[in-house]
């Protein structure tokens, strides 16, 4: 089965990937920083599964991350997902103009 | 050609946008027009070379510049796909698949950013709907 059409995604939310990922980053989104045992308790899914998000998220540079004490404190760098969401957005708008001169091209005389 | 990482959960996709279009003309129309320079000329690009043939190169200008790359795939009549760049800028993939539908023939295309540390792209999740609205409120306070 094909994967949905992206066509209407808002672009930053076809940056997210991961729907569990999306919901760390929303969460993040919300409170400033964060801990990774904060966001868990927010979420449905483990305070272990929240920290591989985070490293992702972390690799991503979406979010950085600074100790506190005994703690990790994370905040979300929305840049890389406005640059993502940018280049999805241009792409995006070309693919749609080429496709329509393609439909018109291989149209033309019908009817 | 690898296009996602194995271990999916410590890294990112790659940037991947998707787009599609049903055509009233037969596969093997659409196929001419997406292997003939001429046809290509008519819809991709104003000035575009191509050798359709795995290996073979591809030069392609527009207002905006020119981008120079390889095909990666050739599926008679199903997929073509070929790498591009422009000279300042990083790799990607594009890849076109074509099938008879009914109305005619559907056209995907995917271009998939190949510069390594790029990350993010649409997975296939199925639950798109219900996330999106209230995730766009947030992010948008996020971006404000």
């Amino acid at each position: 089965m094909r994967a949905p059409a992206h066509r209407h995604v808002d672009p930053v939310f076809a940056a997210l990937g991961d729907p569990t990922r999306r919901r760390v980053v929303e969460a993040l989104s919300r409170g400033g920083t964060a801990t990774a045992s904060g966001l868990a308790a927010q979420l449905p899914i483990s305070r272990q599964a929240v920290a591989k998000h985070l490293a992702a998220l972390r690799g991503a540079e979406l979010v950085s991350s600074k100790r506190v004490g005994r703690e990790t404190h994370y905040r979300l760098r929305p840049q890389p997902l406005t640059e993502a969401a940018h280049w999805i957005q241009m792409v995006g708008a070309e693919w749609d103009d080429r496709l329509e001169a393609l439909r018109r091209t291989l149209e033309k005389g019908r009817r | 050609m690898k296009l996602h990482d194995e271990d999916a959960v410590l890294t990112a996709d790659r940037r991947r946008v998707e787009r599609d279009v049903v055509v009233e003309a037969d596969p093997d129309k659409v196929w001419e027009a997406l292997t003939d320079e001429d046809r290509l000329e008519e819809w991709l690009a104003p000035d575009v070379e191509l050798d359709p043939v795995e290996g073979g190169e591809l030069s392609v200008r527009d207002d905006d510049g020119e981008r120079h790359g390889t095909v990666e795939t050739v599926e008679e009549g199903e997929r073509l796909a070929f790498t591009w760049k422009r000279p300042e800028q990083g790799p990607s993939l594009v890849e076109f698949t074509i099938e008879a539908v009914p109305a005619g023939t559907r056209v995907v295309v995917v271009e998939t950013s190949l510069v390594p540390g790029e990350t993010f792209a649409p997975t296939a999740s199925a639950n798109w709907g219900a996330a999106l609205p209230r995730l766009r409120r947030s992010l948008l306070l996020v971006f404000a």
